[in-house]
């Protein structure tokens, strides 16, 4: 049986699965490849950051009429770690600008759509300079793709050498399927052999493209596997059953990742709550508890790894809210620079993290950063935020 | 700062009636209002009125006291170092303004500052427009017989605002004829319903004055056919829209496909359409309709996808644009989302690559308790309807309304006995000072 034959039996519920799969398969280098970078000065502690992306509201998610909505967070993580419910982003309400000040401890002010990387160090770049990394020691793994430059700063003396891998999973399928549908002339599924030679042809193009920034490079995909990619795409494109989510395909990604590599420092960024901005309140809420299952399934993958369990740290944080009830939209918008959009919290676990703890001390967003930098041996030194004392390092 | 706004017409004389107060102002608040009284045909009357009265009111105030309420806008322009700016054409000098600012850090500061000024002035100006013996008003919001509702937990964001007022249906099943004895439309008329005709005849209001935003058209299906110019009310339907909206939706994607430099430029571009709506698409109460729909479906958040929310945020754009005395809207169930078709919003693939549309009864239950809260919060945000508008919530099918009357007392549902949907109607007539000739009924005291 051929990997084309197997993947027509698989439920159309996998073709995600499969799909992500084959992609990961194709570009991310294996184990042995990686390992030919010079000897890293590895620290043993790994540390995820995983941001509730898009923006959430305190009221929807960890004040006590939200754990409805954030059950796994609300009753399974909070009770193994530490949680700082009074937490507060300061500086510009979209989502490139918050996210760079999560990792980079600093309040940014570049383009709110990702053409401008950070003004200052990444965490990224600080840590693989300090400890004289090789790539794969460092990701991000964005739903947004506007973050492609999320991964390092402007700044002469680091930006690309030392950047993080940036991985814009969805955008790679998105791309394939617009190219694959867009033009009145293109093919249709009554004509799917046609779809599919297309599908390929614009897997085949370049990552840059789609917004990838892979370090690695040069490995290409057996044909069946392309085959079976492709069929499997047009199944979930046709399946009105499969998630819609974006978020699932990161996930699956951000896996992945942690299997072959099992880098120190790891950024997920979540975006589905995102689709807030459409108005319609349920999917957003949909999109918070589809976030705190993928979070919650996240920690539990770093637990079956030997290479995470028991030294890493993960740390929760929605990078910015979003509007209060009374101003503008509400829950729709997030850039009324209201205290609801302000108001976030963090939830730590894992290593160095007292269990069951809590803390009403206020935080701020920019203190991920520094706390990131003193769990992983390196130093920031430009930075608004300050290391979390409540946690061990 | 002297500006070349090139006004014509009215516009041209009250800049000049005012041009003393106009020369004294801030120069980002002069261009703001230079700006708006660049749109001036394009405003609608209440906008028009309120240039005029905010106009009128600067001139009023003494030099000191305009100057003291102008100050904090003066220094931060001043840091910005907006008076270095050459350009003399308002929207320009705006845009310029706004880039100083935002290169200075100094945006945030500028808008408290503009806040300021402006809740310094505008009492007096809503005082001028809305005093206290102004009409009363009417928002009426249904949730259509498909929606989901659970009877327990509608209207939950109400919690301590309104009365429930139980409804005796009489057997009433069905949309069509909930809303025929909700408004009094014994049969579909060019008239339109009688409540609404009740009310234009002893009011005198005109087309404008009434507002039909819906979902989908059981509402506008109340008028039989689409009645003639000067007999309709402002009507919006999102159905009725489709193929405008896909007319919109094709031109865009046609454009990403083209290649867009940023989100700016893409917003830049979709403003510059020229596509209009056909005359079959909505009621042509004015002139003014064509371009505010394309407004509602380009810059608001979701709105040319989710029907709600192009209810939801019409709705909000006609209360803060429009001012109309009546307001219904009607909701409807949104279809669910197709897998990434978030993502495939404009790509229109072609009827056989077509997923089936699936409703989403439940999901938009969630939605509409919202977007209605939202409509309320935005209207009693506005001086034109706080304190002078009855609010009626009601869901095709349920038993219960919510009635939000200006300054009457929460109350549960055991307070007042069972309505007719008669009853209700003639209610609102009652609000609005008149009666439905010949239909039944009989007002609710406690709601008026």
């Amino acid at each position: 049986m051929t990997l084309l034959d197997s993947a027509a039996h698989l439920r159309r519920r996998d073709a995600l699965r499969v799909l992500a799969a084959c992609i990961a398969d194709w570009w991310l280098p294996r184990g042995a490849f990686a390992q030919r970078a010079p000897k890293p000065r590895r620290p043993d502690r790994r540390v995820i950051v995983v941001t509730f992306g898009g923006g959430v509201r305190y009221e929807d998610t960890l004040a006590p009429q939200g754990w409805v909505n954030i059950p796994h967070l609300a009753t399974e993580l909070v009770p193994q770690g530490l949680v700082y419910p009074v937490a507060r982003y300061e500086g510009l309400t979209g989502h490139f600008n918050s996210t760079g000040a999560l990792v980079t401890g600093c309040r940014q002010d570049v383009d709110a759509y990702g053409s401008e990387a950070p003004v200052t160090p990444t965490i990224f770049e600080l840590f693989r300079k300090a400890h004289d990394l090789p790539p794969e020691e460092a990701w991000v793994v964005a739903t947004n793709k506007s973050f492609s430059l999320m991964g390092g700063s402007k700044l002469r003396a680091f930006g690309d050498p030392y950047s993080a891998n940036v991985v814009l999973p969805k955008q790679l399928l998105i791309e394939t399927i617009k190219s694959a549908v867009s033009t009145d002339a293109g093919p249709g599924v009554e004509d799917r052999q046609a779809l599919a030679e297309r599908m390929m042809t614009a897997l085949d193009e370049g990552y840059e493209g789609f917004g990838w920034k892979v370090f690695e490079s040069g490995r290409s995909m057996g044909a069946d596997l392309k085959a079976s990619l492709s069929k499997s795409l047009l199944d979930y494109f046709n399946d009105p059953t499969v998630p819609t989510s974006g978020d699932e395909l990161t996930f699956f990604m951000t896996k992945e990742i942690m299997n072959r590599l099992a880098p120190s420092l790891l950024v997920v960024n979540f975006w589905d709550i995102d689709i807030a901005h459409y108005g319609a309140y349920s999917l957003y809420l949909e999109a918070i508890r589809r976030t705190d299952r993928l979070v919650h399934e996240l920690w539990q993958h770093a637990q079956a790894l030997p290479q995470y369990r028991d030294r890493t740290t993960l740390l929760v944080v929605p990078e910015l809210g979003r509007d209060g009830d009374v101003v503008g939209n509400g829950f729709a918008n997030h850039r009324s620079g209201d205290e609801s959009c302000r108001r976030v919290w963090v939830v730590a676990l894992g290593a160095g993290v007292p269990k069951g703890a809590g803390t009403e001390r206020p935080i701020r967003t920019f203190d991920v950063a520094p706390t990131v930098a003193r769990m992983l041996g390196f130093k920031m030194p430009e930075c608004e935020g300050s290391p979390l004392s409540e946690l061990a390092f | 700062m002297q500006f070349d706004a090139g006004l014509t017409g009215d516009a041209a004389a009250l800049a000049r009636a005012h041009a003393g107060v106009l020369a004294r102002l801030p120069a980002t608040v002069h261009a703001f209002i230079l700006v708006e009284l660049q749109k001036w045909p394009a405003l609608f009357p209440a906008e028009q009125r309120y240039q005029r009265a905010l106009l009128d009111e600067l001139s009023r105030r003494p030099g000191p006291e305009l100057q003291a309420a102008g100050a904090g806008i003066a220094r931060v322009e001043a840091e910005a170092g907006i008076g270095r700016i050459g350009s003399r054409e308002p929207a320009r000098f705006q845009d310029d303004a706004q880039a100083r600012l935002r290169a200075r850090r100094l945006l945030a500061p500028w808008r408290e500052e503009v806040d300021r000024f402006f809740r310094t002035i505008d009492p007096a100006v809503e005082a001028q427009l809305f005093p206290a013996d102004a009409p009363r008003r009417l928002i009426v919001q249904i949730y259509s017989r498909e929606i989901a509702v659970q009877p327990d937990k509608v209207w939950s964001r109400f919690k301590d605002v309104g009365l429930r007022v139980p409804l005796d249906l009489q057997g009433i099943q069905g949309s069509a004829p909930f809303l025929r004895a909700l408004l009094a439309a014994s049969r579909p008329d060019a008239a339109g319903p009688g409540l609404l005709a009740a009310a234009a005849a002893s009011s005198g209001l005109g087309p404008l004055d009434t507002w039909i935003v819906e979902a989908h058209e059981a509402l506008h299906e109340l008028w039989g056919r689409t009645p003639a110019s000067g007999d309709a009310p402002a009507g919006l339907s999102y159905d009725r829209l489709r193929g405008y909206r896909d007319e919109l939706m094709r031109a865009l994607y046609q454009r990403i496909q083209s290649g867009v430099e940023s989100p700016q430029a893409f917003a830049a571009y979709a403003r510059s359409l020229k596509i209009a709506p056909g005359a079959e698409a909505m009621f042509p109460a004015s002139d003014l309709l064509p371009a505010f729909v394309r407004e509602v479906l380009l810059t608001g958040n979701g709105t040319l996808f989710v029907n709600n929310t192009f209810v939801e945020w019409a709705a909000v754009q006609a209360l803060r644009r429009a001012q109309p005395r009546i307001l219904l809207t009607r909701f409807g169930v949104r279809d669910k989302l197709k897998p990434f078709s978030s993502l495939l919003l404009f790509s229109q693939p072609r009827a056989t690559d077509a997923i089936p549309l699936i409703e989403d009864p439940v999901g938009s239950f969630v939605d509409v308790e919202q977007l209605s809260y939202y409509i309320w919060l935005n209207a009693e945000k506005s001086a034109a309807y706080r304190s002078r508008t009855l609010y009626l919530f009601l869901a095709e099918g349920i038993d219960e309304m919510l009635a939000i009357r200006p300054d009457a007392p929460a109350g549960p549902a055991s307070r007042l006995p069972p309505a007719t949907l008669h009853d209700v109607c003639q209610t609102m007539a009652a609000w609005l000072g008149t009666t439905v000739p010949g239909a039944p009924g009989k007002v609710m005291s406690e709601l008026t």
